[in-house]
């Protein structure tokens, strides 16, 4: 547990990891999200946006959502929550 | 120990592009590392963009590669420029989503060495948002514009079983699909791009459907063929996406999720392969397709080393599993002449030994003369592939280079990055496939100024089919109808004979270089007779393909250099020059030509020129030869073509009758 925090799967290491992609994805290298990064709190994520998220995170983690999954997800809670459910 | 990975290393499928070198490191840790001067970070992406990124990556290259422009000074796209990295504008207009697509576009436009800029109409109808934006396209044009239909702009429907209606259906969309290229290229001024309907699988289909009209697969399969008849006779470019989805698997190639959740036309993990194909129309359009494929030997057109094994040794051709894989991939590369592509080999290898090979294995597909230029030798590769592209005056980044050897292909892809250099994978029967895929020779078809540059390839293919067609070679060639005009050195033909006295290597007896003012200087030397020979025929203009200069010296007329260029070989035009020569001498009371070859490491296709021509060797010294011809003795030949001598009269007060 001493690096919990560099293993991959561990909820930093993911959402360092989920924080690239935003970057990445939205073209914001400063961006900075937290778990309550939302839909409502981040102009940039809109629905376009969205999908190419959901898409980088895919491929970041090599995961696949589902179709209501993808419609459900709003928050970066959600997507830690799920990327772990998957990587686990 | 490369060598040995690379052999266990499957071969990745083709939406990875498993022609391309795989990607070293995370992308984001190499846009982290570059460098500030944005000319140099922009060459520096060009490098990282020859590896087969993923889609995410793709797409972070497109925008690093936009912010870098948007932020860097006006000048940087003409610096750029000067760099080889010309710029393109690209309209796509879809009706379903399309702005995903445009930084894949633009990192993939990077590879092939071009500055994208995008535009998108997306989600509507077509007519409507080239009909608003008319004003914004004539004002600011874009070079090419792609009309990415899909499902969502043209719906095929009609009722099961009823050829006519399924006729007008296929019909109005065919109509409505040139109707949109129509304006959209009266728009822009430029070329269109057109593209074919993926067979969809989530459609009801059996296997009987091809042939029932009404059926999704019939109308598909019509309107795809009709559409590239149709795109061919009225000279619009096609990017085949029916093909593309069959070659991944029609499943494979469907947006599924992504479709329903956000309109995307086909699946993300094929955007790779998709902008891959938009470039090579894009670049096949701006003249940059590649035109040579440069082939080693020894386990890469046959199995094992020639050296080694000896000709009989080499395993090629019917009764060995592995030897019918190389049997294919010569036919391969004979296809690829048939299309204009020009073959060359460079192979370390002893000469002697590897031609016997091409001159004894029974099952050799590829022959001698199939290979424009042979560089078999011991030295390094780049440096050959080099001297090929001198020798036959084509740039690096027309050239592919084949070669099973990873060591050699990372060594010349270092030596040369303009050079396409395959990754072949360690079987060799999947190379085909792969190299197939890269689609380094795509052609554009028929556009009015493609028509003019392809025609020297065209008529050459028109030849070899007269050839086959007529068999025997006198025959052929009196069938071509050939005129050899043969004129003094002039300023008009300056420009093309200094090119050819530069850069002839093969046929090229003296391989004496001169400067652009010497060659005008002999126009008016009385001494000097320096003619030029331009060749035609049926299929058209060969253009300046011969020069000579003979020096006089009292009665004697030394050939100073003798030229020709590679692409007339076989065609007699050597022997009808001679005669020429011969008439000329006569006029001017010149009793012998002399002839002398100095050999070079790429002459050797001359060394017995003057002996065919009937010239007698008087000296040898350390493989250079002198030949005479007694003008007296010469027999007149019947030759097939006809030869127009002009100003022969002004030839002969310059020479002081």
């Amino acid at each position: 547990m001493a690096n919990a925090s560099e293993a991959p799967t561990s909820p930093d290491g993911v959402l360092a990891r989920v924080q690239e992609v935003f970057r990445a994805e939205l073209d914001d290298q400063d961006l900075v999200i937290a778990p309550e990064t939302n839909q409502k709190n981040l102009s940039a994520w809109d629905s376009l946006a969205h999908i190419r998220l959901v898409s980088g995170i895919e491929n970041e983690f090599d995961i696949q959502f589902n179709l209501s999954e993808i419609e459900r997800i709003t928050s970066v809670r959600q997507f830690v929550q799920l990327i772990e459910e998957r990587v686990r | 120990m490369s060598e040995a990975l690379s052999a266990l290393a499957m071969r990745p499928p083709v939406q990875a592009l498993p022609w391309l070198p795989r990607p070293a490191g995370k992308f984001r840790d190499h846009i982290a590392s570059l460098p500030s001067e944005p000319l140099q970070a922009l060459l520096d992406l060009q490098s990282l963009a020859q590896a087969a990124w993923s889609e995410a990556d793709l797409r972070q290259l497109g925008r690093k590669i936009k912010t870098l422009l948007t932020s860097a000074p006006a000048s940087l796209a003409a610096e750029a420029r000067q760099r080889g990295l010309p710029q393109v504008r690209l309209l796509v207009v879809s009706a379903s989503t399309a702005s995903h697509l445009p930084d894949a576009l633009i990192g993939t436009a990077l590879r092939f060495g071009f500055l994208l800029d995008v535009t998108i109409a997306e989600y509507e109808e077509p007519e409507p948002w080239l009909a608003r934006n008319r004003d914004a396209l004539q004002q600011n044009p874009p070079d090419l514009v792609l009309l990415a239909s899909d499902h969502r702009m043209l719906t095929l429907r009609s009722p099961l079983g009823d050829a006519a209606a399924a006729e007008q259906t296929i019909e109005a969309a065919i109509a409505r699909a040139m109707r949109l290229a129509e304006v959209a290229g009266a728009a822009s001024g430029h070329q269109v791009i057109l593209q074919t309907l993926a067979d969809d699988p989530d459609r009801v289909q059996f296997n009987m459907d091809l042939g029932l009209p009404g059926s999704p697969r019939f109308l598909i399969h019509e309107f795809n063929a009709r559409l590239a008849r149709r795109a061919q006779q009225q000279s619009r470019l096609v990017l085949d996406v029916n093909a593309l989805a069959s070659l991944v698997g029609t499943a494979a190639w469907s947006a599924g999720r992504y479709g329903y959740a956000a309109k995307y036309p086909f699946s993300t993990a094929m955007i790779p392969l998709y902008a891959e194909h938009v470039m090579r129309i894009v670049a096949a359009q701006m003249g940059r397709s590649r035109r040579v494929l440069v082939m080693d030997l020894d386990n890469t057109i046959w199995g094992g080393i020639v050296g080694d094994d000896g000709t009989e040794g080499l395993v090629l051709g019917n009764g060995s599993p592995l030897g019918e894989v190389y049997a294919a991939l010569q036919r391969m590369a004979l296809s690829l002449k048939e299309r204009g592509i020009i073959l060359c080999v460079s192979s370390k290898n002893d000469e002697a030994i590897a031609l016997d090979a091409f001159r004894n294995h029974p099952e050799m597909i590829l022959k001698e003369e199939d290979i424009v230029a042979f560089r078999v030798n011991w030295d390094d590769k780049a440096a050959n592939i080099k001297a090929i592209a001198d020798a036959i005056g084509l740039g690096l980044d027309s050239f592919v280079f084949l070669d099973d050897n990873p060591a050699e292909r990372k060594r010349v892809r270092e030596a040369l990055p303009a050079v396409a250099v395959p990754e072949l994978p360690g079987d060799p029967s999947d190379w085909l496939s792969v190299v197939q895929s890269a689609g380094y020779f795509e052609q554009a078809g028929f556009s009015k100024e493609d028509q003019l540059r392809a025609g020297f390839y065209k008529a050459n293919a028109l030849r070899a089919a007269q050839m086959e067609r007529i068999g025997d070679h006198d025959d052929y060639l009196r069938s071509l109808a050939m005129t050899l005009s043969i004129v003094p050195f002039d300023s008009a033909g300056r420009k093309r004979i200094a090119q050819l006295i530069s850069k002839s290597n093969q046929f090229n007896l003296t391989t004496r270089r001169y400067s652009e003012a010497e060659i005008a200087a002999m126009e008016s030397n009385p001494g000097i007779l320096a003619v030029q020979g331009r060749l035609l025929d049926i299929f058209g203009d060969n253009g300046m393909i011969s020069a000579v200069i003979c020096r006089q010296a009292g009665q004697r007329w030394e050939i100073d250099t003798w030229i020709m260029s590679c692409r007339v070989l076989g065609r007699r035009v050597e022997e009808a020059m001679l005669q020429y020569l011969v008439e000329q001498a006569r006029g001017r009371g010149i009793t012998t030509l002399v002839g002398r070859y100095i050999p070079t490491a790429k002459n050797g296709l001359v060394r017995d020129h003057f002996s065919r021509l009937g010239f007698v060797q008087t000296d040898s010294q350390n493989g250079e030869t002198t030949w005479e011809l007694a003008v007296g003795g010469y027999d007149e030949k019947q030759l097939p073509m006809k030869v127009e001598s002009q100003a022969r009269g002004k030839l002969a007060a310059a020479g002081g009758a």
